[in-house]
């Protein structure tokens, strides 16, 4: 069966993914640049444009970074995610969980309690979580998410 | 959304900050929410849950009312 080229858009997207993925660290549009073969500007461009699609959400004032490419974030959060071998920092707790869907792997989750920032491990082990003392808040209705993704 | 130890510090945490309590989910909730959600992000062909499929997702796991409806204007 032949192969259907990838748009620009989702050739962005996908290289984001691939390294952050595999290294831990957020790529920047130079990085993402070098890897789909383009100019910086034109990464750039496809940065804004998968932000309107609610894929990506770039660093507010400055376009060349990416702060959240969910599950994971580009910037460091109380949520670190251990995998793989390697560590991945999430947006929020559901995301946290998220990173070790999306890897299809058993993991931990360090975090802490919102308000009085007690060490929380969460552990997913055959995958599934392992039970311990915990809720999740929402604050924000889903209507609103995309609003402020990055407060939400 | 922020992982808490107990409705205890929920309440402080909301309460510290003049907002309502909303919405708590249990750890089995988020992990299959994670599931649904990221299980499929690095692939190719992924796309987001349209509005209808998302309430569908969470109406499944007891999630119900219109702060869970993406096209709800009131809450």
């Amino acid at each position: 069966m032949r192969e259907v080229p990838m748009d620009f858009d989702t050739s962005v997207k996908q290289a984001v993914y691939t390294l952050v993925a595999n290294a831990g660290e957020m790529p920047d549009a130079s990085r993402v640049a070098v890897e789909v073969g383009a100019g910086i500007a034109e990464v750039e461009d496809a940065f804004a444009r998968l932000y309107k699609k609610r894929i990506l959400v770039p660093e507010p004032g400055d376009r060349s970074r990416i702060r959240m490419a969910a599950p994971f974030s580009g910037v460091p959060t109380s949520f670190l995610v251990k995998a793989k071998g390697n560590a991945y920092f999430a947006n929020c707790v559901w995301d946290a969980l998220g990173v070790l869907a999306a890897f299809h792997v058993d993991g931990v989750v360090e975090a802490s309690d919102g308000h009085t920032r007690e060490p929380m491990t969460l552990e997913i082990h055959g995958g599934s979580p392992i039970p311990i003392e915990c809720v999740i808040h929402f604050a924000v209705p889903v209507a609103q998410w995309w609003d402020d993704m990055i407060h939400t | 959304m922020l992982l808490f130890r107990s409705e205890e510090t929920v309440q402080a945490w909301c309460a510290a900050r003049g907002l309502p309590v909303r919405p708590l989910v249990r750890l089995d909730q988020i992990w299959f929410l994670a599931k649904r959600w990221h299980e499929n992000r690095l692939t190719v062909d992924f796309r987001r849950p349209g509005p209808d499929e998302m309430v569908g997702i969470f109406s499944g796991i007891g999630l119900t009312g219109p702060f869970w409806d993406p096209t709800a204007d009131h809450w």
